[in-house]
């Protein structure tokens, strides 16, 4: 099981959430290129280390978040805790 | 003869009542609940004064935090409808009665968390949820929105999900609370 550090509602069971993937920068709608849009929807990094990711915390609070987690070895990295505390390995 | 309209809770299975009071569960599907949605920084949250995760008794009605702008408003009809009726709707404040498309169960007694604990990956002790806590989580895969609010010295928590769920949530708490001798009970629609 991956406890998931949802900023609202503290750790959770992934299975309480729903993974969104990689979470990167919308391209301007006004000035992309097809293969910027391309991209932006379905290329992936896939890097074994630090990622940015999406997560929807669908049992919760029904919030989408953004966290970096370490695809190697699933740690979170100062995961946003709830009460504006910071914590450390989730 | 006038037919008087009654609710009709979605939870039909009868259960023997056992004998021990220990733990108890009993439906409480009746009782009104009015969902409100209210941006943190309308007048009406203010109102509210609840944050997201904690609950505040208010005369006949609980206020709970269940989301972060979003109220359950749970107690009798008359003082559920006062609260409504009184609060400010400037800004981006909806109301909508859920008490016919929610159902509400309430579980009491000393083994009340350790069966939660049986359905729910949430933390139930003391510290990470005290008395007045309110969570969304889910409980056996259903959705649901849990609110700790002992009654005296023992445990007891009111435990909300979809109506179409209900029967299928209630049966499995029974199962959950078997091995501790859980008990249904009949239980008016009242906090109290
Ligand atoms: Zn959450």
């Amino acid at each position: 099981m991956l406890l998931v550090p949802c900023p609202n509602c503290g750790p959770r069971n992934s299975a309480d959430l729903r993974y969104f993937g990689e979470s990167h920068e919308r391209p301007n709608p006004a000035s992309a290129s097809p293969h910027e849009w391309r991209s932006y929807l379905y290329l992936e990094d896939n890097p074994a280390d630090w990622l940015k990711e999406s997560w929807f915390c669908r049992s919760g609070c029904r919030r989408y978040f953004t966290l970096e987690r370490h695809t190697g070895t699933n740690e979170f990295r100062s995961p946003p805790m709830p009460g504006n505390k910071v914590g450390g390995k989730a | 003869m006038v037919d008087v309209l009654r609710f009709e809770s979605p939870v039909t299975t009868i259960y023997p009542t056992g004998e021990t009071e220990d733990l108890t569960l009993g439906d409480l599907s009746e009782i009104t609940k009015q969902i409100v949605r209210a941006d943190s920084k309308t007048a009406a949250a203010e109102q509210l004064a609840v944050t997201f995760g904690s609950s505040r008794i208010d005369g006949d009605v609980i206020v709970l935090g269940q989301r972060p702008d979003e109220f359950l408003l749970v107690g009798t009809p008359t003082a559920t409808a006062s609260l409504v009726e009184g609060l400010d709707r400037s800004g981006h404040v909806s109301v909508i009665d859920h008490t016919h498309s929610r159902a509400m169960f309430r579980l009491t007694g000393s083994n009340a968390s350790a069966t939660l604990e049986k359905l729910c990956s949430v933390d139930w002790s003391e510290p990470m949820t005290p008395n007045g806590a309110v969570v969304s989580a889910s409980l056996a895969k259903v959705g649901c929105d849990i609110a700790r609010l002992d009654r005296g010295p023992d445990r007891s928590y009111l435990i909300a999900c979809d109506r179409s769920f209900a029967q299928y949530l209630f049966d499995a708490i029974i199962d959950a609370g078997n091995e501790f001798d859980i008990a249904v009970v009949a239980l008016a629609p009242t906090l109290v």
